[in-house]
């Protein structure tokens, strides 16, 4: 589904992002661990086509994401780090804004039982997004990632700053959306969230994927172990 | 619905839950209201006392009794400029350029009456009307409605999940603007219904002959000229980095452009082309009289030459044989001479204002608002070219009322009986009495193509600055 060959990002003479090869299939989590400035989020930009590769290619669905903008964007839903919605707009306004941008329709009765899947209290679907904390934001990103019936899902640290509760929570609603075939690429610090939710885990280092297993092949010690081991040389 | 449509109504939905915005959009729509019932109460006041002197100053004309018919042409009368009902919208010059004027025999007088005569220094800085609300006011609401359209967006990171979404920058950027030219147009319907319908109430009893046309029209320059400040407002946004940088350079843009650039514009076009004072032009008026236009031919000697000249053609010794009174001849001439002595000092004068305001024209080309000033007034019957063509009808006027006073006494009296001889009511009637009607529109617009031109290349470049933009637009950099 998410594939990239070779996948680089300059700036002048810095490397952001070095042949990257990665392949993220239907129901598979890959979590991209790395410290900050790794290539991370270059990444998901680069599959976003918010930035434009220096050589090589990332393709959603066999498609070139800089030649297809429009329809690799149709097949894919971004949560980024901190979602930011219209603050003035409910959170039913909000999803029924972002849902009509890629002509789906929902009734209200719809937009109510995705966000109330998503787990965002029936309280709070009609106040103002000013109100809402970033776990109930990022749930309203999840709802709009059913709503358009995402293949893919491309998280740039959603979990970050999240209190457990609502960190778990949102690991459940990955995993469901897994189940349902969405092949999601997540950007993460969290280890441990990456041992519980990713099918596949890659370290970054430098702009360079280093490491590339599946998560059922290590522990989260020996992730751990190899993760700090990394990170200090 | 289509992305565009989406993000219009979103961005509707926004602005009408921000509080500022409501609040200055209720001002514009109070003050448009005021000046639209204070400009509508004092045009009819105006029409009513226009009038009503105009028909007082008639009867006098035609019950003044008898009298020499020269001495009718000194009895005179007065001509008054009526109110067009576009004033109403916009005052133009109408309180520097006067209202009546006294018309007689040898002498063009100026006009009496300018309403800047009775206001303080403060009307320098522009009376409350609905043009200056349009043209200076709104820009402002429109600034303070779009400045963040872009900036709030990539300030808050909601910019990267709208293009995440599969959006295109120009379904972003136009449905921005839609959205702010509907917000306008919510706002302004229910004073240009009230033009329209104050328009259409008085249109056939109006000096403009097609008010219908010329509203059509201002109606059509006002929505050019907004949509121009708010499509370069969204681009302002588009290219800062925040919403205080976008603010702060679409403050100084109009700064520059309502304020500073027109005055100094209109400082520059008098420095560059500086008027006589009155008292020169009156004084070289009075010289070309006296010693003609070349200064070497005076009244004593064009006279002497006329005298020859009618006695040499008619074949006879005295002026008392010709078969007409010399006098009426000699006054007609007198009288042709002022006219050319007027027609070529008011040539140099024209000729001044003429090059000024070529220097506005050409700074309209750089700027929209000085466009849309120029149009608005010609428009409403209230800018100069307007006023010089009341002028001119005015001027064309007295020279008929004085040429048939003067045509009367050559025929019907004899030479150096002056005092014996007297006509009356029948050759007042034969002067009909002077009422106005302004030029179509074609003819008003004519001498503004620079600014229509400005208007239509502005709106083109801004189509082409947006585009160029929108390609471009990332909702990061890199």
């Amino acid at each position: 589904m998410l594939k990239s060959v070779n996948l680089t990002k300059k700036y002048g003479n810095f490397t952001a992002l070095n042949e990257l090869n990665l392949s993220v299939k239907e129901g598979d989590i890959f979590c991209l661990l790395g410290a900050n400035g790794a290539g991370k989020s270059t990444t998901i930009n680069l599959f976003l086509n918010f930035i434009s590769p220096s050589a090589g290619s990332a393709t959603i669905n066999g498609l070139d994401v800089s030649k297809h903008d429009k329809e690799t964007k149709q097949l894919l839903s971004y949560i980024p780090e901190n979602l930011m919605l219209y603050p003035n707009l409910t959170g039913m306004e909000n999803l029924d804004f972002f849902c009509g941008l890629g002509n789906k329709n929902y009734s209200k009765q719809e937009l109510e039982n995705l966000l109330l899947q998503s787990g965002l209290q029936a309280d709070f679907m009609n106040r103002r997004v000013s109100s809402y904390s970033k776990g109930m934001r990022q749930k309203v990103g999840i709802a709009l990632a059913r709503a358009r019936e995402a293949k893919v899902l491309l998280l740039d640290e959603p979990t970050s700053g999240l209190d457990p509760k609502a960190s778990n929570e949102f690991s459940e609603l990955l995993l469901e959306m897994k189940g349902n075939g969405v092949a999601t690429l997540m950007a993460t610090h969290d280890l441990f969230r990456a041992k519980e939710t990713g099918t596949h885990i890659g370290i970054m280092k430098q702009g360079v994927l280093i490491e590339h297993f599946e998560s059922d092949e290590v522990s989260f010690q020996d992730l751990e172990k190899m993760y700090l081991k990394h990170m200090h040389n | 619905m289509s992305a565009l449509l989406h993000i219009a109504k979103k961005e509707i939905r926004i602005a009408f839950r921000e509080r500022l915005i409501v609040f200055l959009g209720i001002i514009i729509m109070v003050l448009l209201g005021i000046s639209l019932f204070a400009g509508f109460v004092s045009y009819e006041q105006q029409k009513e006392i226009i009038t009503k002197t105009e028909n007082d100053k008639r009867q006098e004309w035609l019950n003044q009794g008898d009298k020499h018919p020269h001495i009718a042409a000194h009895y005179g009368t007065f001509a008054f400029k009526p109110k067009t009902v576009l004033s109403l919208f916009d005052f133009g010059l109408d309180a520097y350029t006067g209202t009546s004027v006294y018309l007689e025999a040898h002498n063009q007088h100026e006009f009496m009456f300018r309403p800047a005569q009775d206001h303080s220094s403060m009307i320098r800085f522009g009376e409350l009307s609905s043009s200056l609300v349009l043209q200076v006011l709104l820009p402002l609401l429109i600034i303070f409605l779009s400045f963040s359209s872009y900036t709030k967006e990539k300030e808050s990171g909601t910019l990267k999940l709208l293009m995440s979404q599969g959006v295109s920058a120009n379904a972003i950027t136009w449905g921005k603007i839609l959205a702010y030219c509907i917000i306008l147009l919510i706002m302004l319907m229910p004073f240009f219904v009230g033009l329209i319908l104050i328009a259409n109430a008085t249109a056939n009893n109006d000096s403009l002959p097609d008010v219908a046309s010329r509203t059509a029209l201002l109606i059509t320059i006002y929505a050019i000229y907004l949509f121009l400040v708010i499509t370069i407002a969204v681009w302002i946004s588009m290219k800062s980095l925040t919403g205080r940088n976008a603010l702060l350079t679409l403050l100084t843009f109009w700064t520059f452009f309502v304020i500073l650039m027109p005055k100094t514009v209109a400082n520059l076009s008098e420095s560059f082309y500086p008027l006589p004072s009155m008292r020169e032009f009156k004084a070289g008026i009075e010289e070309s009289k006296l010693n003609g236009l070349d200064g070497q031919t005076p009244r004593s000697v064009r006279m002497a030459e006329l005298e020859t000249e009618y006695l040499e053609k008619y074949k006879v010794d005295s002026l008392s044989q010709l078969p007409f009174n010399f006098e009426g001849v000699s006054m007609q001439a007198g009288e042709d001479y002022g006219n050319m002595v007027y027609d070529h000092h008011y040539e140099g004068i024209r000729a001044i204002f003429s090059k000024q305001n070529r220097l506005g024209s050409i700074a309209s080309i750089f700027n929209p608002f000085i466009a849309t000033q120029h149009l608005s007034m010609s428009l409403s019957g209230t800018d100069l070219h307007t006023f010089n063509h009341f002028e001119n009808e005015v001027e064309e006027y007295r020279r008929m009322l004085v040429r048939r006073m003067n045509n009367d006494m050559a025929e019907n009296s004899k030479y150096g009986e002056f005092y014996e001889y007297a006509a009356g009511e029948e050759l007042w009637e034969e002067i009909d009495g002077f009422y106005y009607t302004a030029p179509t529109f074609f003819f008003a617009l004519r001498p503004y193509y620079l600014e229509l031109l400005s208007l239509l290349a502005w709106v083109v470049f801004t189509i082409f600055l947006l585009k160029r933009s929108n390609k471009k637009l990332k909702p990061i950099h890199g």
